[in-house]
């Protein structure tokens, strides 16, 4: 055996991989190369144990773990939502968040009826605040349509209204009646519950006649 | 009995992607320690390894994950995205006075004072990728040969070798440093 064919295991003797054999322990002493590398090694596996020990200290406190964990339950919450939104085009999609005010209590909430929403501050305002009513019928009275078979929103539920302009296909998915004369993209506001799902839609290009005939 | 089989990465993964919260716990608590300090000792700037930590496990999430079982086991995924990171950082230039920072003021500063070990850490990080990488997951993380093999997915044999290649080069490093030391102790 050569010397250069030693290295192999004086290198792994030297990482702590199992010990010197009897052929390589008879040569060390009368090798001045060998005897040379194998301190040179053993030297660095205790430079290199010390930096390890450093990383370890140096990395200990994990000070991004819980924003991450709260991303993550950020992103499931609201994950239906994103799809459905960039769906039609969310480079032109607002978001403002309106909050459903408590009117009925959580507990009874889960069985009401899908409540309505009214509007409280003016529509101009990116941020509107929505109050919720348990009588379904007021859904429509700003404009907007109750979207039919969808399940009721939770008093307290935040609830965004999405800017977007949707296909007359896509209005019809909602229940709302289509008028041929109509475009291509039709301005409208949707209300999205927490879980993506929409609840409402107005028309307000001129077709909804809630803006002006230029818009 | 079947609760307390540990699961998989992949099958982590897999309820992660579901929307299980305690799958992404345990995936994160399992294999962020041991990415953090790659981000470390590859790029020697402890910010920038928990930037590159936390970057892997955004992407994990990611609705647009790219990650495909077919392709590897999940750790390797994880680690390639970490590479690719640090490389980039490495390439934007500054990670040089961010390491000399970092060894300056880390929080063991004052207990490893010891310039040579400082100055063959820099030389780790200079090292060629190939060969930093299998010294920092062979050596530092105490990885099996067989373990980097699947990481890099190289053979276990060029594991060895490139490990066997780099710790020459950092010898002969170390060697250069002692010397002028023992110059002086005489
Ligand atoms: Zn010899």
């Amino acid at each position: 055996m050569t010397c250069a064919e030693r290295i192999g295991e004086l290198v792994e003797c030297a990482r702590g991989r199992g010990s010197l054999g009897r052929e390589l322990s008879a040569h060390l002493p009368g090798c001045a190369a060998c005897a040379e590398r194998f301190q040179a090694e053993r030297e660095l596996s205790q430079q290199l144990r010390t930096i390890q020990a450093r990383g370890v200290a140096l990395m200990a406190e994990d000070t991004r773990r819980e924003v991450l964990m709260r991303d993550f339950a950020d992103l499931h919450r609201r994950r239906p939502a994103r799809p459905w939104v960039f769906a039609f085009g969310g480079a032109t999609a607002l978001f403002a968040a309106i909050l459903v005010g408590n009117v009925a209590g959580r507990h009874a909430a889960r069985h009401a009826p899908v409540p309505a929403l009214r509007v409280k501050a003016p529509r101009t305002t990116q941020v509107v605040t929505y109050e919720a009513s348990t009588d379904a019928s007021e859904l429509s009275s700003d404009d907007f349509t109750a979207v039919p078979y969808t399940p009721p929103l939770a008093p307290g539920e935040l609830v965004r209204v999405v800017h977007a302009d949707l296909y007359p296909e896509a209005l019809a998915s909602m229940g709302i009646d289509i008028n041929p004369a109509w475009g291509d993209e039709i301005p409208t506001e949707v209300v999205v519950g927490e879980d993506g799902i929409p609840r409402a839609v107005r028309i307000i290009g001129p077709q909804g006649g809630t803006q002006s005939d230029d818009f | 009995m079947s609760a307390l089989i540990p699961r998989s990465d992949e099958e982590l993964y897999r309820l992660m992607k579901k929307g299980n919260q305690d799958a992404f716990a345990q995936l994160y608590a399992r294999r962020v320690p041991a990415l953090r300090r790659y981000a470390l000792h590859t790029s020697g700037s402890p910010a920038i390894a928990e930037e590159v930590a936390h970057e892997v496990f955004l992407q994990l999430m990611s609705p647009n994950s790219r990650y495909d079982e077919a392709k590897g086991s999940l750790e390797s995924f994880l680690y390639g995205i970490a590479r690719n990171l640090v490389r980039v950082v490495r390439r934007q230039g500054p990670v040089e006075e961010a390491v000399d920072r970092a060894f300056e003021h880390d929080i063991l500063g004052e207990l490893i004072s010891n310039e040579a070990t400082a100055a063959l850490h820099q030389t780790l990080r200079e090292l060629p990728e190939r060969y930093r990488d299998v010294v920092v997951l062979c050596d530092l993380e105490e990885r099996s040969y067989e373990d980097v093999a699947r990481l890099i997915g190289r053979p276990v044999g060029t594991v060895r070798s490139r490990l066997h290649r780099a710790r020459a080069l950092l010898s002969a490093k170390l060697k250069r440093l002692n010397a002028p030391v023992e110059v002086y102790s005489r």
